[in-house]
């Protein structure tokens, strides 16, 4: 073992570029398999991930007190043998107008409740703290709520305030609101809530089947409703899921090019060894000692990259993921958004384990090898490899160096073929996630220059509200007097019914200048008179419509026909859009919430904001702030694709420089007859030029490819159908220079090398040789 | 040393050339004029430095101290642009290994170097073709290294070091890896080059082909030279 040692210490040393590659792109692959595994991990169940933690009620079931007590309730959650939570009064609280409701609604549901903890259903209080006492009132808000608003009241219609102590986040949303179970009785419960968590949660028919078990022989009709978590998981993850085939793809892509490529290079290095195996089997090695040499040799900067890679890929990943997951809409909590340990051990065992795979096979074909054939293996490629190729190029009018570079990539193929799969998924990569990038910045930025201000019609001050001082066309009329003001638009929104359907639609009106707003049309026009109304592609599929349907619009005795003349981009099933006249046809008292104002080209919007405020202190104006989470995501999405790009270029740099390494009695002698320095470089650059060209051929119709199937399906998962102007993202100049993309990364890769050959000393090689 | 050689101005002249390997010196102050159409062999045992002697005269390495000019050109002072030029203008070097490029067949090897100059392909291989004829080995233009003898090898390197019509033909060991009969054919070969006015300096162990093809005999012993004597032409 020490001679095993000894020699694989001495390589390891006489190589110190090419152990240093292997370090380099193990750290890389193994940073970038993190990332994209921790990907894959998060964005396939992250739903899953925060309800299990939070150990979520499979079923929430809501019974009549009237018909069934709390003391049946709890023995039969016991004798079920499931595990459960409550029972739970709840009442339902219309908060009075003008009030404060802390963004949860005119109607919130409340349940007395002792304590956050308990084996199912464990709320996270993330300020203050629990309600004990009556009186008190802890809000069902996510963590980006600000805790300022604690020791703050809620108006209630009957009895006193509850002063807010404490904020919970509750995913399974069992209820917008928590009191002790002494204030309950306060607010006239109507409902008995029990939380159920079964053992088999795969559909919603082992859950009705274990709910029936569980309810089985309590009083016929106690039970009013019940609400499966699966109902929740679909509305809830939808925006996770918008982006999760886009992860999963970009997971899956990063993990291939890191393996393809950790493949590529060690392989490589085994193979230029030959020359180096056959000596020391001249030596006495044998081949056992000979194989451990090599998979030493190659494991030592293997696995110190592979450690290193793991460190460096956690770092960059919770950034990342803390964007991507965090709050209520992506379904994990902000603390749940590290890298799965299992994709660490994954990364800590599996990098190495692919580093000795690769390296195993070589060096065991290597290990076959008598100790003349190892040596003539590692020399010059044999002839008769591509040499029609060769002799064409000799004859074509390209200068030399440019036709012997053309030439090398086919006098190793093996070698070739796995660098130029190396760019391909590079350029994949970076085709793919560029017209990603594309599109996801033109829907981040769809209308966002329609409106810099927006202005609530409203005003709060230690819990009460300020009304405006104007009234509603006075205030509209002011806000566009105000220096800057270009466009003012009003908007408020009534809930209604559609005909036929049982479920509540929420009508938006606008008024003013720009009734568009920041919406995105993808099909027809938008609305231009009364009865006319603008609707997502959500709202209608659920309710099976198309552009130029009619239909009937309701709310208590009144009623209004409509035609659908327009498709625009929203994932809310229950939002549609019309003018003014339309809504206050359904509910003539309704005011503006709030004016969305545009301001001339080059105002500040902080400066309109505080001129609005001074000029009716019952307004609350806020400015547009930037659009961080799409933001974030191109950002991140660069990085990826800058990281997997230097992982293929660190490729194709490992394939020059042993390329170099097995051709330098070639550059000797080519030098020797008179090859300047610069035809060296401009040989071995345009040898992987030529892959980095063939590499982007392919490469840009795969990445075309995987965006058509990617892009739609994103798009799909949130009901949004995407106008054409954000999915033709391929123009002849970013196609050029994709294309280029592939020919930089493979030029990059090559010219230190190049420029290394350029330098060889002829004498020394040439009588190393 | 200088001959008595008065058939012109020297076309090679070194003048205490030392050469040092790290606290190795492979030459040592070594003082040498080649003057046109001589054909001079240097001889001496393994690792006296005469192969560095050959490299310093074809510009493939630089001395550490003294200078070596060819033609008028100080070789140690070019840059590695005009070290290359120098190489494709004054120098044709064979090795004793061959070095022909594997991928490429005969012919593209001896093209090659005239292409590396910027000669058209055409043009190239037509001169090349020339050389395969006068040198015996035109039914072997379009082999690659791989099939061809040792001696066909060292024809063809032969050719490719006479395309560019070099000034200085410069051999190291030729016949080192060849057979007796393939050794005899490249003598005889450089021999008729030599007759016809090509200067030759030719590094070798082999005293018979010193005897047979060089008019000096320049003995080398620790980097420096050591004796120097007039060959008679052998019968």
């Amino acid at each position: 073992m020490r001679a095993v040692w000894w020699a694989a210490r001495a390589a390891v040393r006489r190589r110190r570029l090419q152990t240093l590659v292997i370090a380099l792109v193990t750290l890389t692959s193994t940073a970038a398999m993190v990332v994209a595994l921790g990907l894959v991990d998060a964005a396939s169940a992250p739903f899953d991930k925060a309800f299990g933690k939070q150990r979520g009620p499979h079923v929430i079931a809501a019974f009549d007190p009237a018909k069934v007590s709390d003391a049946q309730l709890t023995q039969a959650a016991g004798r079920s043998g499931t595990e459960a939570a409550g029972p739970f009064a709840q009442a339902t609280v219309e908060l009075p107008d003008g009030t404060m409701n802390f963004g949860l609604g005119r109607e919130i549901t409340v349940a007395g409740r002792a304590d956050p903890g308990g084996p199912v259903d464990r709320l996270e209080v993330w300020a203050g703290r629990w309600a004990t006492r009556p009186g008190e009132i802890v809000l069902n808000r996510d963590p980006d709520w600000t805790a300022d608003d604690l020791g703050k009241k809620v108006r209630v219609p009957s009895g006193r305030s509850l002063t807010v102590v404490g904020f919970a986040f509750d995913l399974s949303r069992t209820a917008d609101a928590w009191v002790a179970p002494a204030q309950i009785g306060a607010l006239h419960p109507t409902v008995t809530q029990m939380l159920f968590r079964f053992p088999d949660a795969s559909s919603e028919e082992r859950l009705r089947m274990q709910s029936d078990a569980a309810t089985e022989g309590l009083p016929a009709d106690a039970l009013t409703a019940s609400r499966s978590y699966l109902t929740l998981k679909d509305q809830v993850s939808s925006s996770a899921r918008a982006y999760t085939p886009y992860l999963m793809a970009f997971g899956i892509l990063g993990i291939a090019v890191a393996v393809l490529i950790i493949g590529n290079v060690v392989s490589g290095a085994v193979i230029s060894g030959f020359r180096h195996i056959g000596v020391l089997k001249a030596l006495g090695f044998t081949p056992g000692q000979v194989v451990a040499v090599y998979l030493t040799m190659i494991s030592v900067p293997a696995v110190l990259g592979c450690a290193l890679g793991t460190v460096l890929g956690n770092v960059l990943a919770r950034p990342f993921f803390g964007f991507v997951f965090t709050g209520p809409d992506a379904g994990v909590f902000h603390d749940d958004v590290s890298v799965a340990p299992w994709v660490n051990a994954v990364a800590l065992l599996g990098v190495p384990a692919v580093c000795v795979l690769a390296a195993l096979a070589p060096a065991v074909r290597a290990r076959r090898l008598s100790a003349a054939q190892a040596i003539s293996a590692g020399s010059a490629p044999r002839a008769g490899r591509a040499l029609g190729i060769q002799r064409r190029l000799a004859g074509s009018r390209l200068p030399r160096s440019v036709s012997l570079g053309m030439g090398l990539p086919f006098a190793r193929p093996g070698r070739s073929a796995l660098t130029l799969a190396a760019v391909l998924l590079g350029v994949t990569t970076v085709t793919f996630a560029t017209g990603l990038a594309t599109t996801m910045n033109r829907f981040g930025n769809a209308g966002r220059d329609a409106y810099q201000v927006t202005v609530y019609a409203s005003n709060f001050k230690d819990g009460k509200e300020i009304k405006p001082a104007h009234g509603d066309r006075e205030l509209q009329s002011l806000l566009r007097s105000l220096p800057s003001a270009r466009e003012v638009t009003a908007r408020s929104n009534t809930d209604v019914r559609v005909a036929g359907s049982a479920h509540k639609v929420e009508l938006e009106g606008r008024r003013g200048d720009r009734l568009q707003l920041d919406s995105v049309l993808t099909e027809g026009r938008w609305t231009r008179g009364t009865g006319e109304i603008v609707a997502g592609s959500a709202f209608l599929r659920q309710n099976g419509l198309r552009v130029g349907d009619h239909l009937r619009l309701e709310r208590g005795d009144r009623s209004q026909k409509a035609v659908v003349v327009g498709e625009y981009m929203e994932s809310d099933a229950r939002r549609i859009v019309a003018d003014w006249p339309t809504m206050t046809a359904l509910s003539p008292q309704e005011k503006p919430i709030a004016y969305h104002v545009k301001l001339r080209d080059g105002a500040d919007p902080a400066a309109y904001a505080r001129a609005a405020r001074a000029a009716d202190p019952g307004i609350s104006p806020s400015p547009q702030g930037p659009n961080s989470v799409t933001q974030t995501i191109i950002g991140s999405a660069s990085v990826l694709t800058l990281m997997l790009a230097l992982v293929a270029a660190l490729g194709v740099f490992n394939t020059v420089v042993l390329n170099t390494r097995d051709r330098r009695r070639d550059l000797g002698m080519l030098k020797s007859i008179g090859m300047t320095p610069r035809q060296v470089t401009v040989m071995t650059v345009t040898s992987m030029a030529v892959l980095g060209a063939i590499g982007s051929l392919l490469g840009i119709p795969l990445g075309m490819a995987g965006y058509d199937l990617v892009v739609p399906r994103m798009a799909d998962a949130v009901d949004i159908s995407l106008p054409s102007y954000m999915t033709d993202v391929w123009q002849a100049l970013s196609l050029t220079g994709l294309a280029l993309a592939g020919v930089a990364i493979a030029v990059l890769g090559a010219y230190v090398p190049a420029r290394r050959a350029a330098r060889l000393t002829i004498a020394e090689v040439l009588h190393n040789e | 040393m200088v001959t008595e050689d008065s058939r012109g101005e020297a076309v090679v002249r070194l003048d205490g050339v030392r050469k040092e390997y790290g606290e190795t010196t492979a030459l040592d102050g070594v003082s040498l004029e080649i003057r046109p159409g001589e054909a001079v062999a240097v001889m001496g045992p393994s690792g006296c430095g005469k192969s560095t002697l050959l490299n310093m005269i074809a510009g493939l390495d630089r001395p550490t101290g003294g200078t070596v000019v060819v033609h008028g050109e100080n070789v140690g002072e070019l840059s590695e642009k005009g070290l290359a030029l120098y190489r494709r203008r004054r120098i044709g070097m064979i090795f004793q290994f061959f070095n022909l490029v594997d991928d490429l067949s005969a012919l593209d090897n001896v093209a090659l170097a005239a292409q590396l100059t910027g000669s058209p392909a055409r043009q190239a291989r037509r001169r090349a073709l020339e050389l395969f004829d006068e040198l015996g080995i035109a039914d072997r233009r379009n082999a690659y290294p791989a099939v061809l003898s040792g001696g066909e090898r060292q024809r063809v390197a032969v050719a490719r070091a006479l395309m560019n019509r070099p000034a200085l033909l410069l051999a190291d060991e030729p016949t080192g890896a060849l057979d007796s009969r393939s050794g005899e054919q490249v003598m005889d070969l450089l021999l008729d080059l030599n007759q016809i006015g090509q200067t030759l300096i030719l590094v070798t162990h082999d005293e018979h082909l010193a005897r047979r093809c060089a008019s000096r005999l320049v003995e080398f012993t620790d980097g420096r030279v050591t004796g120097e004597h007039t060959l008679e032409p052998s019968a």
